[in-house]
C-alpha cells in the first residue's frame, strides 16, 4: 500500500482544468519527483495534498486515511511536512526558534501551563532546544542559531525551511521547488541533504524545475502537462519518453508572449539540453 | 478620568513639575534594552525593574504620583493583553475597551447588588470577559486586517449601546456608583499607596505570565501565525484556535484591568469605555513597541503621564497631545521601547540642566 495515493483528482479554476483526473502514488521510502512545464498543475496538486485547496472530485489518502476534506493543520499533523515555492520562514523569530516551531505539535503544554511555566515546560523547552540545535547542526546552520531568520542569506533560509519541516518528523516531506533561486553549489548541498534524509527513512515528494537535481535524486518521476499525467517512471525512461520531450518543446505560449533572445533560458530548456547531450 | 488637581501656589507648582520626572525615570528603566530585545529569558535587568517599581512610590511619596501610577498600571495591564494580540499574533482589535468595560461592570454589579467579595468579583470579571471574547471571537477572527479592525470596532460600539440602554442592569448613562474598595481577606486597599502595590503586583504577575507564554511554544506559535499563516498551518498549528486563544487571553487581562479600575474609581459608567479609550490603549501598545512586552508598559506610563501633564494646559492639551504623539511616532517608529533608553537619559539630562539654568537666571 502506497504512503500517499491520489486517485482521479480533478480541479477546475473558472472552467480551466488545472488537473484532469490525475492519479499518482508515492511509495514509502522513495523519492518521487514531479515535473512539468509552467502551468502544468504541479503547484495545484501540492495545494490539494496539503489541504490549502479542495479538489472538485477525486480522493487523496495518506496512510490509508482519506485526507481530501481535512484542514491544512490536520493534514500536517498526520505527518506531512512541506516547504513552499515562495520561501515561508518566520523572519520575526531566531533561526533556532523557527526550527522549534516545527516541533510545536510534539511539545507539551498549553496556554496555562506555559504561562505558569510549570516544571515540565522548562524541561520540554530545553529538550526541544537541544533537538533543534541537532537539526541545525546537520544542515550546517548551527553557527547562526541565535540570529534572526530574516538575516540569513536566501540559500540558508531555504535550508532553514527544510529544517523546520524536518523538526516535525514527518513521514512524507513535500518539497515545492526547493532549488529555485539557489546557486549550483547550494543545489548540490540541498540534494545531498535530501538524499541523506531519504536514507534515514523519510519519503520525499518533490516538485522541481531544475531537471538535473530531480534526475539525480528521484527514483520515480511523474510528468504533468496541461493538467494531465503524461508519463510516470524511472528517470531514465522519462528522459527518453517522446511524449515528455514533445511537451517540453511545444509549450503553449500565450499570444502576448515576448520572445526570449537566443539562448534565453526557459524553464523547459534543461530537458532539451539534456537530450542534446 | 485623569485627575486634574489644581495646584495651590507657584512654589507647589515647581515641586510638582519635578515630580513628573519620576514616571520618566521609571520609564527609562522599564524600556527594553535594544540588544536584549530578542532574548526571551528573564535577565538581571528584570530584577532592577522590579526593584524600581517597588521603591518608586516610597521615594516619590506624593499621592498624586501614586494615583497616576495606579492608572498607568491599569492601562498597562490592558495594553499588555492587547500587545499579545497585536504585537505577537499580528492581529488588530479596536474593541478592547469593551472587555475592559465588561470587567468593570461585572465587578460593579456583583459587588453592589450581590455584595460579593471584591476578590471573587475580580476573578468573575476575567471569566466573563473571556467568555464573551470567546463567543465574539469565534466568528469575528475569521476576518483579517481592516475587516477585523472594523468588526471589533463594531463590537465595541454595540457594547456601549447595550450598556447605555439596559438601564436596569448597568444604570444606563449614569452608571453604577459606590463600588467598595478592593479587599482581600478583610484587608482593604483604601489608600493610593496600597492601590499602587495592588495594581503593580497584579501587573507584574500578568507580565511574568505573558513573558513565560512568549518564550514557550505558545509564543512561538503565535509569532508564526503573525508572520505566515500558511507556514504555521503547514507545521500543524491550528491557526484560528491560536488566534482565539490569544484574543480570549487579552480579553481576560482587560477584564481584570476593568475590575480593578471599577474598584479604584468606585464607579463604572459608559463614558470610560468609548472608542477614544480603545484608541488610547492601542496608542500605548504601538507607541511603546508592539513586538515586546516591556513596550506596552512603557507606553502606558508615558501616555498617562503625558495626558496628566498636559491637563494643566486645558484647551490646548489636545492639539499638543496630538503633536507629541505624531513626533514620537516619527522618531520612534517601532515604539519608544527600542531606542528609548539612550535617548531618554539624554533628554532627562538636558532638561534637568536647562531647568537649573533657568532657575539660576531667575
Amino acid at each position: 500500500m502506497p504512503l500517499l495515493s491520489i486517485e482521479e483528482i480533478t480541479k477546475e479554476y473558472d472552467g480551466i482544468r488545472a488537473l484532469d483526473r490525475v492519479s499518482l502514488n508515492v511509495e514509502r521510502g522513495s523519492i518521487k519527483g514531479l515535473i512539468g512545464p509552467n502551468g502544468a498543475g504541479k503547484s495545484t496538486l501540492f495545494h490539494l495534498i496539503t489541504g490549502v485547496e479542495k479538489p472538485d472530485s477525486g480522493k487523496i489518502s495518506f496512510k490509508e486515511r482519506d485526507i481530501t476534506s481535512m484542514e491544512p493543520h490536520e493534514i500536517s499533523s498526520l505527518g506531512i511536512g512541506r516547504t513552499f515555492q515562495t520561501l515561508q520562514i518566520w523572519g520575526n523569530m531566531t533561526v533556532v526558534e523557527n526550527v522549534m516551531v516545527g516541533m510545536n505539535r510534539r511539545l507539551k503544554g498549553n496556554l496555562f501551563s506555559c504561562g505558569l511555566w510549570l516544571p515540565w515546560i522548562g524541561r520540554s523547552e530545553k529538550e526541544a532546544l537541544g533537538q533543534a540545535k541537532e537539526i541545525l547542526n546537520s544542515l550546517g546552520l548551527l553557527g547562526k542559531w541565535e540570529s534572526m531568520a530574516s538575516q540569513l542569506p536566501y540559500g540558508k533560509q531555504k535550508l532553514l525551511e527544510l529544517g523546520r519541516s524536518l523538526a516535525m518528523r514527518p513521514e512524507l516531506l513535500l518539497l515545492d521547488e526547493p532549488a529555485s533561486g539557489l546557486t549550483l553549489t547550494e543545489i548540490r548541498q540541498l540534494s545531498e541533504q535530501i538524499s541523506k534524509i531519504n536514507h534515514e527513512g523519510m519519503t520525499v515528494f518533490v516538485v522541481e524545475h531544475h531537471m538535473g537535481m530531480v534526475m539525480e535524486i528521484a527514483n520515480q518521476i511523474a510528468v504533468l502537462h496541461n493538467g494531465k499525467l503524461i508519463a510516470e517512471g524511472t528517470p531514465e525512461s522519462i528522459k527518453t519518453n517522446p511524449e515528455v520531450i514533445e511537451a517540453y518543446l511545444t509549450r503553449h505560449t500565450p499570444p502576448h508572449h515576448i520572445p526570449l533572445p537566443p539562448g534565453g533560458e526557459g524553464k523547459g530548456e534543461g530537458v532539451r539540453q539534456k537530450n542534446d547531450a | 478620568m485623569f485627575s486634574q488637581t489644581k495646584q495651590g501656589s507657584q512654589s507647589d507648582f515647581r515641586k510638582r513639575d519635578l515630580l513628573y520626572l519620576a514616571p520618566l525615570w521609571l520609564l527609562s528603566l522599564i524600556a527594553p534594552d535594544p540588544y536584549l530585545y530578542h532574548k526571551k529569558e528573564f535577565k538581571k535587568k528584570d530584577f532592577y525593574y522590579l526593584g524600581a517599581i517597588c521603591l518608586a512610590p516610597l521615594i516619590w511619596s506624593d499621592s498624586h504620583f501614586h494615583h497616576l501610577m495606579v492608572l498607568a498600571g491599569i492601562y498597562a495591564i490592558l495594553a499588555l493583553g492587547l500587545s499579545l494580540f497585536i504585537g505577537y499574533a499580528g492581529q488588530i482589535s479596536l474593541g478592547h475597551a469593551a472587555f475592559f468595560g465588561i470587567g468593570a461592570y461585572t465587578t460593579a454589579i456583583l459587588t453592589t447588588r450581590y455584595a460579593l467579595p471584591s476578590f471573587l468579583a475580580f476573578l468573575a470579571s476575567a471569566l466573563s470577559a473571556a467568555v464573551i471574547a470567546y463567543l465574539v471571537g469565534r466568528p469575528i477572527l475569521k476576518l483579517k486586517g481592516y475587516f477585523l479592525a472594523l468588526a471589533t470596532l463594531g463590537f465595541g460600539e454595540i457594547f456601549l449601546v447595550i450598556v447605555r440602554e439596559s438601564t436596569d442592569l448597568t444604570g444606563g448613562v449614569i452608571g453604577i456608583f459606590g463600588i467598595p474598595w478592593f479587599s482581600v481577606m478583610g484587608f482593604s486597599f483604601d489608600t493610593y499607596l496600597k492601590q499602587y502595590y495592588l495594581i503593580w503586583g497584579v501587573l507584574i504577575g500578568l507580565f511574568i505570565f505573558s513573558k513565560n507564554l512568549v518564550r514557550s511554544k505558545v509564543g512561538r506559535a503565535t509569532l508564526a501565525v503573525a508572520a505566515s499563516e500558511d507556514a504555521a498551518s503547514s507545521v500543524g498549528i491550528n491557526v484560528p484556535r491560536m488566534k482565539l486563544q490569544i484574543f480570549v487571553l487579552g480579553a481576560a487581562f482587560a477584564g481584570l484591568a476593568g475590575s480593578l479600575f471599577a474598584c479604584i474609581m468606585s464607579t463604572a459608567n459608559p463614558e470610560a469605555f468609548s472608542l477614544g479609550f480603545t484608541v488610547l490603549i492601542v496608542m500605548m501598545v504601538i507607541l511603546g513597541g508592539a513586538g515586546n512586552l516591556y513596550g506596552p508598559v512603557a507606553g502606558a506610563i508615558l501616555l498617562t503621564w503625558l495626558m496628566d501633564f498636559l491637563s494643566k494646559y486645558q484647551e490646548y492639551s489636545l492639539p499638543i497631545y496630538g503633536v507629541i504623539l505624531t513626533l514620537l511616532l516619527i522618531f520612534f517608529p517601532d515604539g519608544i521601547g527600542t531606542r528609548l533608553n539612550v535617548r531618554l537619559i539624554y533628554l532627562i539630562g538636558y532638561w534637568a540642566k536647562k531647568k537649573k539654568r533657568d532657575e539660576g537666571k531667575l
